[in-house]
């Protein structure tokens, strides 16, 4: 017979009702054998007792229903933002509130490169700096002989030197849409949208597509998980090509990889069934670490971006209305034909139009071929009302909401988008609880930081970057919040019956915490002490 | 990278516009030049099996040594992608999804020193475009692909009046595809030194305009004298003398593109246009 070994907390949060608090889990074969006091697993023999994890909080390991991998790799650039971040290998870059400082960070880290090798940074975000914006004269101060580009949070837009420039052969002839000038026509070094963004990547060897499926890319994701207590994450819209599914099988299964990663398949680039099949295929490499089989809709664009289809009286600002990039005829297609060869769909919907035609296409395709536990999931979902929620309801659809952007978009939401009253009810997580909907909470890494307290916190007080409470009608309790994070997201990936609770029978999947989350001070700054996944401890 | 710059067309168009179509139809004349398709879109090419060598994965090879490939990723660094390819092809065509803004990707094609603006055809289908241009949900997309063509081209039917509102919204030349017309002809590069071959004659749906020009032109001079073609000119392509070597000149739609050459022993010039909205009088008088 295997070892038990008999864990032995500070507290353990099940999560499971019928026992909801524990001191002691007892784990066999990667799985909880038992759970209560430290008599608990006496009925199945000898154990090992081991008080490692004694003065440590344990919960369900966090289930993160909506990230991408990139989040891992895209630190191989140079951080630029503005809000502190820290990266996979626990390094805390401190968020740097005007260019200048900007300036400085990039050169100390622009010296210490060979020279001539680009410098390139993510995550600028020029919206919380109302100031001048960065131009080329500014990264000519960090070096005038290697080109430096920086990218924005957004990915759609980056600042870039003279010497970029010039590489790009982009000059004062140069006029292309997204290539900007001053007010003097001189290039400012911005450059917006891919396409005038392309030249500049091509010359400096940045390429989005090496921040996933490689192994150093692969593997960089599940630190940033381990941070966060998450042992179960999405890389939600993957490109995976045949040539990358042996790497991607060889690092899920290293003893070392410390999450289940959920790849789901973006539908694009073939004929509906053709993308069915594919995922289908792809469901034939899984293991207990990689769960491949679902598929990934784009339906709208972002609302900070006012490229979300958004419903009637639409941007406050009179924006016209946002874009399909995916035409809703399309939509109804994808949704018919995933339904009808059973693959599971995430669907991103931002707008409430986008969510409306969704919804519609989830109705009709559940018409054509009933598939009543599908559990289909929409992602985003930041304007649904109470209707829609009623309607995901009705149809089984769940919808996993983007809590933190309240904190980091709400007050834009507020003032520029869609003004108070709708800004007040994004993301209302409070009505699709009430409206009887299973309900997820995410953080959209790299787009947010990966924290599942975070996001739990974000949802419970719905505080802005100002302070502000946006919308207090759609708080939820600080232990709804935690279901969210754990059985709720489970629930969206099918996992429900392996992870997201700490009971007999599942994973032995714990987020590791130095304190109690529901007598914290600040569900926030619970310090996340690392995890363990299938019973082996990844402690940082 | 002394290599020719690669010319890049997007096609664009809703779905069910007959982007497939008429890709497949390039790809199967005999124009022999080395095209590669990029297809963003959830469609299928259904390459012709004669023509067909290999099909592997997301790519299809065929016998006339064009590629045709899905993108699933980004499509950017596909181009990037095809840039790179050796050889490289010897003009690149878009396939752009059902609701992309076609200028959005040609736009590409400007930026980008190695390729050359070579225009965006946007398809509009006789039987549904009106539909679609008033549907609340997709309306504004559909006639954004419009208003950015270089050209419009009507499949499943003519409708003069359709044709005429397309023109109009486009401000660029519309015409019906007809099954009898050479598309390679109509998009693909014009070759000046080839300019007697095209012939007004064969082709009633064009008018093809060629000539030998020996007088020297300034740029300016140029340029003043291409701000005045007649609108139904879609593409101009030449080589001038000039007062110190040779000016190089590519005109797509709207795009206008002079660059400094070897001075050429005689101008050459050759321009295309539907022959609805352009006659061989109207471009010989212009140019005169
Ligand atoms: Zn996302």
């Amino acid at each position: 017979m295997s070892q038990i070994t008999v864990y032995r907390a500070k507290e353990i949060i099940t999560m499971d009702p019928n026992q909801p608090r524990a001191t002691h889990v007892a784990v066999m074969d990667g799985k909880i054998l038992a759970v209560g006091g430290a008599d608990c697993a006496d009925q199945w023999g000898t154990a090992v007792h081991d008080d490692s994890l004694s003065d440590a909080v344990l919960m369900p390991g966090f289930v993160e229903g909506h990230s991408h991998m990139m989040a891992g790799a895209i630190w191989d650039y140079a951080y630029a933002g503005y809000h502190d971040r820290i990266d996979p290998d626990g390094k805390l870059w401190k968020g740097m509130t005007d260019i200048e400082a900007v300036v400085e960070r990039l050169s100390d880290q622009a010296n210490a490169l060979p020279a001539g090798q680009p410098l390139v940074a993510w995550g600028f975000d020029p919206i919380f700096l109302p100031t001048e914006r960065l131009n080329r004269n500014h990264l000519d101060q960090i070096s005038k002989d290697r080109p430096v580009a920086v990218m924005y949070s957004n990915f759609h837009l980056m600042c870039v030197n003279t010497r970029a420039l010039e590489l790009a052969s982009y000059s004062a002839e140069t006029n292309v849409e997204g290539v900007l000038r001053g007010p003097d026509g001189a290039l400012t070094g911005e450059l917006q949208e891919m396409a005038a963004m392309m030249p500049v990547m091509r010359r400096l060897g940045i390429d989005f597509r090496g921040l996933s499926q490689t192994a150093p890319a692969i593997r960089s994701f599940g630190k940033v998980c381990t941070r966060a207590g998450v042992t179960t994450a999405t890389d939600l819209f993957a490109t995976i090509e045949e040539s990358d599914i042996d790497t991607l099988t060889r690092v899920t299964r290293e003893a070392s990889f410390p999450i289940r990663l959920v790849p789901t398949l973006g539908a694009i680039g073939a004929q509906p069934e053709e993308i069915a099949a594919r995922a289908l295929h792809l469901k034939t490499f899984n293991h207990d670490k990689l769960r491949l089989g679902a598929v990934k809709l784009m339906t709208d664009g972002s609302i900070q971006g006012w490229t979300a289809r958004v419903k009637w009286p639409g941007y406050v600002g009179g924006q016209p209305n946002g874009i399909w990039n995916t035409p809703p005829e399309t939509i109804f297609d994808l949704c018919e034909v995933m339904q009808k060869n059973a693959v599971q769909m995430h669907i991103h919907t931002n707008g409430d139009e986008a969510s409306e035609v969704s919804i519609a296409a989830l109705e009709a395709a559940s018409r054509k071929h009933p598939w009543p536990n599908s559990r289909h999931v929409l992602q985003h979902c930041q304007m649904m009302g109470r209707d829609q929620f009623r309607a995901c309801a009705a149809l089984g659809i769940c919808t996993n909401l983007f809590a933190n952007h309240i904190w980091y978009f709400g007050d834009q939401h507020a003032a520029l988008t869609l003004g108070e009253d709708r800004a007040e009810r994004m993301d209302a997580v409070r009505s699709a609880l009430d409206e009887g909907v299973r309900v997820a909470i995410h953080s959209d890494a790299p787009v947010t930081p990966m924290g599942p307290l975070f996001t739990a916190w974000c949802a419970v007080t719905r505080e802005t970057m100002t302070g502000r409470i946006l919308g207090e009608a759609q708080r939820i309790s600080v232990s709804e919040a935690l279901y969210a994070i754990t059985l709720g997201a489970a629930y969206t990936l099918k996992m429900d019956h392996e992870i997201g609770s700490i009971e007999t029978g599942k994973k032995a999947d714990f987020a590791v915490l130095a304190e109690d989350p529901t007598k914290a001070k600040c569900l926030k700054d619970v310090a996340v002490l690392g995890t363990v996944i299938n019973g082996v401890q990844h402690l940082l | 990278m002394s290599q020719p710059r690669l010319p890049l067309t997007v096609i664009s168009g809703y779905l069910g516009a007959g982007k497939t179509t008429l890709i497949n139809r390039l790809l199967s004349e005999p124009h022999g030049q080395q095209l590669m398709v990029l297809v963003n879109d959830f469609g299928a090419i259904n390459i012709d099996a004669d023509l067909l060598v290999s099909a592997e994965k997301d790519t299809l090879l065929l016998s006339n040594g064009c590629v045709c490939c899905t993108i699933g990723g980004d499509l950017f660094m596909a181009v990037a992608d095809a840039l790179d390819r050796t050889p490289r092809p010897e003009h690149l065509i878009i396939e752009a999804s059902g609701v992309a803004e076609p200028s959005k990707i040609a736009n590409v094609a400007l930026a980008e020193p190695d390729l050359r603006y070579a225009g965006i055809v946007t398809l509009a289908d006789a039987l549904n475009y009106r539909a679609l241009a008033h549907d609340p949900l997709v309306g504004e997309q559909v006639k954004g692909q419009v208003r950015a063509a270089d050209i419009v081209l009507l499949s499943k039917g003519s409708d003069q009046a359709l044709l005429l509102e397309l023109a109009v919204l486009a401000n660029a030349p519309a015409m019906a595809l007809s099954d009898d017309i050479s598309v390679s002809e109509l998009l693909l590069e014009l070759n000046p030194d080839k300019a007697p071959d095209i012939a007004a004659h064969t082709h009633p749906a064009y008018t093809s305009w060629s000539a030998q020009e020996p007088r020297e032109f300034s740029r300016a001079r140029l340029l003043e004298k291409l701000e005045s073609r007649p609108s139904g000119l879609y593409r101009l392509k030449g080589r001038l003398l000039g007062p110190d070597g040779g000016l190089e000149l590519h005109v797509v739609g709207a795009q206008i593109s002079v660059s400094a050459c070897e001075q050429p022993s005689i101008g050459k010039l050759v321009g295309i246009g539907p022959k609805q909205s352009l006659s061989q009088d109207a471009i010989a008088q212009w140019w005169a």
